[in-house]
């Protein structure tokens, strides 16, 4: 792998969000307002349902944030018609996905150092801390799956008339079983423990779905930038 | 054995859905030519341009840059290729330096070479300065900078000298004249490349015409 | 080309035929021949459920192997023959729904139930496939069209297992998992009528399938044979 092509790619992606700050910031805005509509949707009380339903919101809320994000996937190549310099240099295609999926993913957890902490504020304060490693873990697996599988998708609807409606489209069918994946690996690390299910196999799951999309991600992306 | 062309295209057809911009053109380039491209607009210039610099794939049709089989070979062509496309190819949010850098990274350039190729173009005093500030003519020389970074041998260029002041004019003149390099440029204004170009291709409806 | 088109007619034919005389024979032995289980006269419906899933299922994994033939050729016909099967896999996949619907009504009095692994993985992937179409009928038509159409169905192999997955993860934090195996201990009966349907729905999408394939070939070449009008003229 060529690691000084890929660095200067995701260099390329932090400088550009670094100066413009379009994505990171406007994420974050989306995710806390979505958080203050949940509380005040619910009648400002706990959900019903305990940690789970709250944890459950929580990553509804992530991934649809993270659509927000993805939309603008390759914003600047498109917008400023770079692609052709990029697809023009002798770098592997799987690269540049892997570059962009790797920026996506520091986007998405730069958002989350805010926002879960926010999520805590707003929903689980009166209730028991989590397992912080575990949480960790959990959360940055189900990231790795959103970008990798995200910026793949993103590529695919980027060729689309309306674009922005085909993104949700296509990536919220593989977005079920991460919620889910994610939901009960998030629910896990927050006591009292009511599930069989060790932590091991919740993260496990998570980390099945992210090898299983990024090995699709990097075969099959040459297929949707060549042309 | 004889080197093979520097580019050599048969049969090239390349369709965009039903529509198709090159419709079998042939062409055969040895080393060191300097050729115009032209021919009305949607004649198939920028196609095929964009398809010899690997960035789309030719329908059918057999097409070689080197001697190097496009797309399967496509791999080892795009180190021997430079490309000045219709837009700069560089990301306006960036400094011209930084821009320089990302494109060392991508074609394996070693750093220090970046300096000599802003002083190349003029740019050496503007390298810190945002691609977003520049001139539509400062653009296009960075573009040029672009392109030659790596030192390919072989330079396409779509239009390089639409909207380039007289500075950028002499600059482009000045890349073009160095000697050992096959250059194609597609251009509406044949009489400037006067005393460069070695030959005239013309493009029609996806044909070379006769 | 004429031995082909006759011999292509044929395939249709055949399949057609199989499936006219198969469907009523399934439905016969359905009503009439297999023994109620349990006392429940609408579980026979488990009859039509599953070798109609089964069918989505081929249906769609059909799809995605053209779909991986389509990436690895580029021969434009293996892009049809992906595109048909999914097309048809999801007109199976709202009957899958519409009788699982009926099932869950019959199983467990509720027109959808939530706690069945099976009908919620379905769930999944027929959202899958509606996108798909979203997908295509949303880029122009041609080579690009094709291969996004390919790289997204091949996303959906992916999605299958995971999904059986998740969804049994899911599961686990409601309740724990109660494994009801139907399939396992059926009667010789049973398993006879089971078979019998399978083969009568699956003989129906074969036919369906060649016969969609021959029209959509006719399109094209009347496509092909105006347009060639067009130019002499």
């Amino acid at each position: 792998m060529n690691r000084r092509a890929f660095t200067a790619l995701v260099r390329k992606d932090l400088l550009l969000e670094l100066r413009g700050s379009e994505v990171v910031l406007g994420m974050l805005t989306f995710v806390v307002a979505a958080f203050v509509l949940f509380r005040f949707g619910l009648g400002g009380g706990r959900p019903a349902g305990g940690t789970r339903a709250a944890t459950g919101m929580l990553w509804v809320a992530i991934v649809f944030t993270a659509m927000l994000g993805l939309s603008r996937t390759f914003a600047h190549e498109r917008e400023h018609g770079i692609w052709d310099g990029l697809l023009a240099a002798p770098v592997d295609r799987a690269l540049l996905w892997l570059a962009r999926a790797c920026s996506t993913c520091l986007f998405l957890m730069a958002v989350q150092v805010v926002a879960l902490p926010a999520f805590w504020l707003f929903f689980l304060q009166s209730g028991p801390a989590p397992d912080y490693v575990v949480l960790v873990a959990a959360v940055a697996l189900a990231d790795i799956g959103i970008a990798a599988l995200g910026t793949l998708v993103a590529g695919l609807a980027s060729a689309g008339r309306a674009r922005e409606v085909l993104l949700p489209v296509l990536f919220l069918p593989f977005a079920i079983p991460l919620v889910l994946g994610a939901v009960s690996a998030t629910t896990g690390t927050i006591p009292p423990q009511t599930s069989g299910l060790h932590t091991v196999e919740r993260l496990g799951y998570l980390a099945l779905y992210d090898t299983v999309f990024v090995l699709f991600g990097w075969g099959l992306f040459e297929f949707v930038v060549e042309d | 054995m004889p080197s093979p062309d520097a580019v050599a295209c048969n049969g090239l057809v390349r369709r965009f859905g039903e529509r198709a911009a090159l419709d079998g053109v042939d062409l055969h380039l040895a080393g060191g030519e300097f050729v115009l491209v032209t021919g009305p607009n949607g004649a198939g210039k920028t196609t095929l341009l964009r398809v010899l610099a690997t960035v789309i794939r030719p329908t059918a049709g057999g097409v070689a840059v080197a001697g190097h089989e496009l797309p399967r070979a496509a791999t080892k062509a795009r180190p021997l290729i430079g490309y000045v496309g219709h837009a700069s190819l560089t990301y306006p949010g960036l400094t011209a330096r930084e821009n320089l850098e990302l494109y060392a990274a991508l074609y394996g350039v070693p750093g220090e070479r970046i300096d000599s190729a802003l002083e190349r173009v003029g740019l050496d005093d503007r390298g810190r300065d945002s691609v977003a500030e520049f001139s539509r003519g400062m653009a296009q020389r960075l573009a040029v900078a672009r392109a030659v970074l790596h030192e390919p041998s072989l330079l396409l260029l779509d239009e390089p000298t639409a909207g380039l002041d007289s500075d950028g004019r002499e600059v482009l003149r000045e890349v073009l004249a160095e000697p050992g390099r096959t250059v194609i440029v597609s251009t509406h204004e044949p009489p400037w490349f006067e005393g460069l170009a070695t030959a005239e291709v013309r493009l029609a409806a996806g044909r070379v015409a006769a | 080309m004429n031995i082909t088109a006759a011999a292509r007619l044929d395939r249709a034919s055949v399949a057609a035929l199989v499936a006219a005389v198969l469907m009523p024979v399934a439905l016969g032995l359905i009503f009439f021949y297999v023994p109620t289980a349990n006392g429940d006269y609408g579980q026979r419906i488990f009859y039509f459920h599953v070798p109609i899933a089964t069918t989505t299922y081929a249906l769609f994994g059909w799809g995605a192997l053209n779909a991986a033939r389509y990436l690895w050729t580029g021969d434009l016909t293996l892009d049809l023959r992906s595109y048909v099967p999914m097309h048809l896999g999801v007109i199976f996949g709202t009957l899958t729904l519409i009788t699982g619907s009926i099932w869950a009504r019959w199983e467990w009095g509720t027109w959808w139930y939530w706690g069945s692994t099976e009908l919620n993985t379905f769930l999944i992937i027929f959202l899958f496939y509606c996108a798909y179409f979203m997908l295509r009928f949303s880029v122009e038509p041609g080579e690009r069209r094709a291969r996004y159409s390919a790289v997204y169905a091949l996303l959906g192999v992916g999605l299958i297992p995971i999904s059986v997955l998740a969804v049994h993860l899911g599961q686990d934090a409601i309740h724990p998992i109660t494994f009801t195996d139907r399939g396992a201990n059926m009667e010789g009966s049973m398993l006879f009528t089971f078979l019998v349907a399978l083969a009568a729905m699956l003989s129906l999408a074969v036919a369906m399938y060649l016969v969609e394939i021959r029209g959509k070939r006719l399109d094209d070449q009347v496509a092909r044979l105006r347009r060639l009008v067009q130019e002499t003229r």
